[in-house]
């Protein structure tokens, strides 16, 4: 059952991941498609856009989302193909140990930025 | 008249008990229309070398004996024309991702422990009814499509052969064991999912399945194992979510309303224990 949800969960992130990244590219590298329409990007990569970006909450939690996404799926697969190439019942603990510490480190790191920048 | 073409066979030699690494060896084999590669093994052991190790039963592509791997390929080598090879040199190797036994012989011992493992049998909660059955379970021409083409599947093991993941993760049951679960989970005379499920629900059962394809492309019975190990993946997910059409196995088809009498048995002509009649 446990192992269901996980996988069923790999393809939740993985079609969530679509329209967060859609998000993501639209924002940070089709300004000037999105002015052809009629909208108005100010230099998303500028310091000054990153900083308005960052003291805004819907911002703030589509990143932090966006970043949890992400590890989960990455690291859902990564432990699939390490589990694959090293069967047994003490690796499988072992691996998803280390994958449970590096997406934890990961994802600590990742929130710590945004939530200091929207914090000071 | 058909010319006889001159084919050279390039065989994997290896026998595990006396140490030796594996080679390869040669032989030409003169191959008219229509003859198979397991023909052509069959006349080196026969003409050529009398030592080959090679396993077959049937000869027509039913028993699953004589799966090796063909010019890299895994093929039934009774079901492989040399002709539609198209190829001068034919190199033939044992089925990948089993323990060889003899040259072309393979321990297919792991593929038929992963389809027990499975339980592939129907199972109901009416145990009287299956022991001692009064009729025939009911099903329609439909619920038999659902599971038909996976029923043709002949234990051969060229679809584990053939699978990118049984060759690095060795407990991965397998898209056979795992279609072989379909099959039975998707038959609507059976209630055994709930059993099959503990085994089949783990990294190294339906889940470790990357939807390589290459089973299916190698099954000589035109079986899909991985459209079967996807519906079992729907099948699971839906169970588990408590989605999907709720349904119970069919019932035992009603009972004739008039029964023919049973013929009845002869009585004993020749008495137990009588002296024979002297001649």
């Amino acid at each position: 059952m446990r192992d269901t949800y996980l996988w069923l969960l790999q393809l939740v992130t993985g079609s969530l991941i679509i329209v967060f990244l859609a998000v993501h590219m639209v924002m940070m590298h089709l300004d000037n498609i999105v002015g052809f329409f009629g909208g108005h990007i100010d230099e998303p990569s500028f310091w000054s856009s990153m900083i308005d970006r960052a003291t805004k909450g819907w911002w703030l939690t589509f990143y932090i989302s966006f970043l949890a996404l992400v590890l989960y799926h990455a690291l859902y697969g990564l432990r699939g193909i390490v589990l694959e190439v090293t069967p047994s019942g003490r690796t499988e603990r072992v691996v998803t140990g280390m994958i449970w510490a590096v997406g934890l480190g990961a994802f600590a790191l990742g929130v710590y930025a945004p939530v200091h920048l929207f914090t000071r | 008249m058909d010319t006889v073409m001159q084919i050279r066979f390039k065989v994997q030699r290896y026998n595990p008990e006396n140490g030796a690494a594996p080679r390869m060896d040669e032989f030409v084999v003169p191959a008219p229309r229509g003859m198979t590669v397991l023909d052509g093994l069959f006349y080196i052991r026969d003409n050529l070398d009398s030592t080959l190790a090679v396993r077959s039963s049937c000869r027509m592509a039913i028993c699953g004996s004589c799966a090796m791997l063909i010019n890299n390929f895994p093929h039934l080598a009774c079901h492989t024309q040399i002709a539609e090879l198209k190829a001068g040199t034919i190199e033939v190797r044992p089925l990948p991702n089993f323990p060889i036994i003899k040259d072309l012989v393979v321990d297919l011992t792991p593929l038929f422990e992963k389809h027990k493992a499975v339980k592939p049998y129907l199972i109901r909660s009416d145990v009287e009814e299956m022991e001692d059955p009064t009729a025939e379970f009911l099903q329609t021409p439909e619920e038999l499509d659902a599971y038909l083409q996976f029923s043709y599947c002949i234990k051969c093991g060229l679809c584990l052969a053939a699978c990118p993941t049984v060759a690095t993760d060795t407990p991965f049951l397998g898209p056979q064991a795992l279609a072989q679960c379909y099959r039975y989970c998707g038959d609507s005379r059976d209630d055994g999912a709930k059993e099959r499920f503990p085994t089949v629900d783990r990294e190294h059962g339906l889940w470790g399945c990357h939807f390589a394809g290459a089973c299916s492309e190698a099954c000589p019975k035109g079986l899909d194992p991985a459209l079967a190990i996807q519906l079992l993946k729907r099948l699971r997910v839906s169970r588990a979510l408590g989605l999907g059409r709720k349904r119970r196995p069919t019932p035992v088809a009603s009972p004739p309303t008039t029964r023919q009498p049973k013929l009845p048995v002869p009585e004993f002509t020749v008495e137990v224990g009588a002296n024979p009649p002297e001649k």
